[in-house]
């Protein structure tokens, strides 16, 4: 391709309203190019050289490294844990969608709909656990469910119910299931916010227009509401299936450490203890790779079945 | 200005700065962290060790022993070569912050292994670390040769020697000398007396008597297993056990050990809430008097010192497992002082290494920190400033009819430590037989030894 130069600027003709291919062009590049040179290096960089990684045999401690072609790929397929930390984090996808969504609409409607005269008080408290760092909230509700001076506990002996008291993080059959209450509760804000916005944005009239007909409230939120902020609880359950595949390893690391006998291992902390804990760097990024297609498929069948058509009325 | 930014040409050179910025920004930063390693060393020559020059940078884990001892002997050593610039890489997550430096090649002159995140035997097996064994056999301390002046010797991989353990530390039980006296509760010198006394404590007090974290499940392996391999097989069944050797860890023997765990956990003797613990909750547990037995090294007092109550008064015991009428074992957790392979001073870190091996300085070790450097025939009764408990640890470690001490090759691999804990727990919680442990044991052994 010939390069030239654009014209207005030295044909002395100062058509200023066309803009001509090439700036467009050069607009795009100048937006476009710092991005993805900062793409490149924090994003495409790792993720191709844990693939690289994912071949050899080294400890990650040190440059020494020996090429095992299959081999990690081979022993992921025969790893027993494996199995155990993929459904844990599905455990932990269907618990927290389940339980956030439904809180999330519960609180958005009512805030929205309700007319509640501290509402905003609400939105503050709800919201509040979004503004803390996991790690902290992890540390919290570690001593919310120690089994000697947790908050819970102490609960359940001061209601007479001492037969339900355990070490809820030391019990290998109830850990996975005490990790979904603090990551439920440090989920519901945002997402609450994010339907009020969607319900704020939905015109009143629609909804006197039903109640002429006769529609009660169960029904306008069926109806109405839930049809109208689709897009937005969609985004949502997409959302939080992404944070919880790449993010729920930090409160499983902070709260059990996979334990008790990896009881509670999701895919991320399993990784963390292969690559820095077991020095096995190159089978933990082959994890990274099987995270990272476990997750692609993940996002693309939820994507076909959340598929319906946007509502307009 | 809006008509500049229209120009193609400077928004053309605009991008090509930018690009030229972030080119710059990352080789000098890579820059910056080669200046950082101290290049003037090598340069220099520091072959003088009465006047050393250049770099040396020392990396050194604080954790329960504090580093009030550490900036005591690199002051000295620093007055004594003036010349010599020392950098310090020292705290609590040194191991993980230092991480980088050595896969690249560039890492510390001398490191002291200890703490999470640091691997003896890994640091060996990837070839990190200087052989010393040629170098060692010539050093002296106050006129003796060091090799000859050793509680316990160097870990050995293969004939050579890597490190030179500096810190004597054993794990052994504790429990609270004054609580015991006052309710006449019997301190055990075997397994039989140990599960009377955890018995009558249960009775007495309504709680469990013995803690440990099964978040960090080595305390017990390290704390109550291996000395109990020590007492039932000596040198060789540790050795078998931590090498994972065909057929040691289904063994009778391991699986009379394991049976007695067992029944601490039938009894009901171990804390039900262990396993969701850390290690300084449980160490809390034990101040509180919520439990009364905890396996940890001697670094527990000097680790809890903000936290222990006025009247409590630390007593240790070796790990009561063994068999009645025979002697307690001990099993020393050495935490050793190296040269990496790729120091860029060897020099300055070899003379560092033996600036630290002194009497005067093992002394002073037990002062600072409770513990015990790797040396023979230093005096600590005669220190008033060393805790009680320590001296009276020595004594009873140093008294062969009272405890015998047994050594293991080398620290266990993680690769063979995190999943037998893992097994661990199950069988502490109640949820494996000591035969269902033993095999998957053999089995994490099996994966272990395949993938050497």
């Amino acid at each position: 391709m010939r390069f030239h130069i654009p014209y207005p600027y030295f044909t002395g003709k100062s058509d200023w309203m066309v803009q001509s291919k090439k700036q467009k062009y050069l607009f795009l590049a100048f937006c476009l190019i710092p991005t993805f040179i900062m793409f490149s290096i924090f994003t495409l960089y790792p993720l191709f050289s844990g693939l690289y990684y994912s071949f050899f045999d080294m400890s990650g401690s040190s440059q020494a490294k020996e090429f095992v072609g299959f081999d990690n790929y081979i022993k992921l397929f025969s790893d027993e844990i494996i199995p155990a930390t993929i459904w844990h984090d599905y455990f932990l996808v269907i618990t927290k969608v389940i339980g956030i969504m439904i809180m999330a609409v519960f609180i958005a409607v009512a805030l929205t709909q309700l007319k509640i005269k501290e509402a905003p008080f609400y939105r503050i408290i709800f919201f509040f656990p979004n503004i803390m760092s996991v790690v902290v909230i992890g540390i919290l509700w570690a001593f919310i469910y120690n089994p000697d001076l947790g908050l819970i506990n102490s609960g359940l002996e001061f209601l007479g119910l001492e037969n339900w008291t355990r070490a809820w993080l030391g019990n290998e059959n109830w850990a996975l299931t005490s990790l979904v209450l603090p990551s439920i509760w440090a989920g519901i804000g945002l997402f609450m916010l994010l339907l009020m916005g969607g319900i704020a944005n939905i015109s009143k009239s629609y909804y006197e227009a039903a109640r002429i007909d006769g529609a009660n409230e169960w029904q306008q939120f069926w109806k109405v509401t839930l049809p109208l902020v689709w897009p937005q609880i969609k985004i949502s359950i997409l959302y939080i299936v992404i944070t919880t595949l790449n993010g729920s390893f930090i409160i499983v690391q902070v709260m059990t450490g996979g334990g008790p006998n990896n009881t509670t291992h999701v895919m991320g902390s399993y990784l963390y203890q292969q690559a820095f804990q077991q020095y096995n760097f190159g089978y933990g990024a082959t994890i990274g790779v099987m995270i990272l297609v476990i997750s692609l498929l993940t996002v693309l069948i939820l994507q076909f079945i959340l598929r319906r058509d946007k509502v307009e009325y | 200005m809006k008509r500049l930014l229209k120009n193609p040409f400077v928004l053309f050179l605009m991008i090509a700065l930018l690009m030229i910025a972030v080119a710059c920004s990352d080789d000098s930063s890579s820059e910056g962290s080669s200046d950082d390693s101290g290049d003037a060393s090598g340069e220099d020559g520091s072959s003088d060790s009465e006047g050393l020059s250049g770099t040396l940078e020392i990396q050194y884990f604080v954790g329960g022993y504090g580093d009030s001892w550490w900036k005591e002997v690199i002051g000295d050593f620093q007055e004594e070569h003036p010349d010599l610039e020392i950098k310090e890489h020292a705290g609590p997550n040194i191991n993980e912050e230092m991480r980088s430096r050595w896969v690249s090649g560039d890492p510390p002159d001398v490191v002291y292994i200890d703490g999470a995140g640091s691997s003896e035997t890994q640091m060996v097996e990837d070839g990190q670390l200087m052989d010393l064994t040629d170098w060692a056999q010539d050093l002296e301390v106050d006129g003796t040769p060091l090799m000859d002046s050793f509680i316990v010797q160097p870990s050995d991989f293969d004939g050579s020697v890597y490190s030179l353990p500096l810190v004597f530390d054993t794990w052994g039980t504790w429990y609270d000398i004054p609580w015991f006296e006052e309710n006449g509760w019997e301190v055990p010198s075997d397994f039989d007396s140990f599960m009377d006394s955890m018995g009558q404590i249960q009775e007495d007090a309504d709680i469990a008597p013995f803690v440990t974290t099964g978040q960090h499940p080595y305390y017990f392996l390290r704390g109550m297993l291996y000395p109990a391999f020590g007492a039932a097989g000596g040198d060789e069944l540790l050795n078998d056990v931590i090498t994972g050797a065909e057929g040691a860890w289904t063994s009778d023997t391991v699986l009379e050990v394991m049976k007695k765990v067992e029944k601490m956990q039938q009894e009901g003797y171990i804390d039900e809430g262990f396993a969701a613990i850390n290690h300084t909750q449980s160490q809390m547990n034990f101040l509180l008097h919520d439990n009364a037995y905890i396996p940890v090294g001697f670094w527990l007092p000097n680790e809890m010192e903000s936290d222990k109550p006025e009247d409590l008064e630390y007593g240790f015991v070796p790990s009561p497992m063994n068999d009645a009428g025979e002697p307690m074992a001990v099993v020393p957790d050495m935490r050793p002082l190296a040269i990496a392979e790729e120091a860029e001073n060897p020099e300055a870190a070899k003379a560092f290494v033996e600036f630290v091996f002194t009497k005067e300085y093992a002394s002073l070790f037990s002062e600072h920190t409770g513990a015990i450097m790797n040396l023979q025939g230093v005096d600590l009764e005669s220190n008033e400033n060393v805790p009680q408990y320590l001296i009276d640890a020595n004594k009873m470690i140093n008294d062969p009819e009272q405890a015998q001490i047994y050594q293991k090759p080398h620290p266990m691999s993680a690769d063979l430590e995190t999943p037998i804990s893992d097994s661990l727990v199950s069988l502490m919680l109640g949820n494996i037989t000591a035969e269902e442990f033993v095999e998957e044991a053999e089995q994490a052994a099996k994966e272990y030894r395949n993938s050497q």
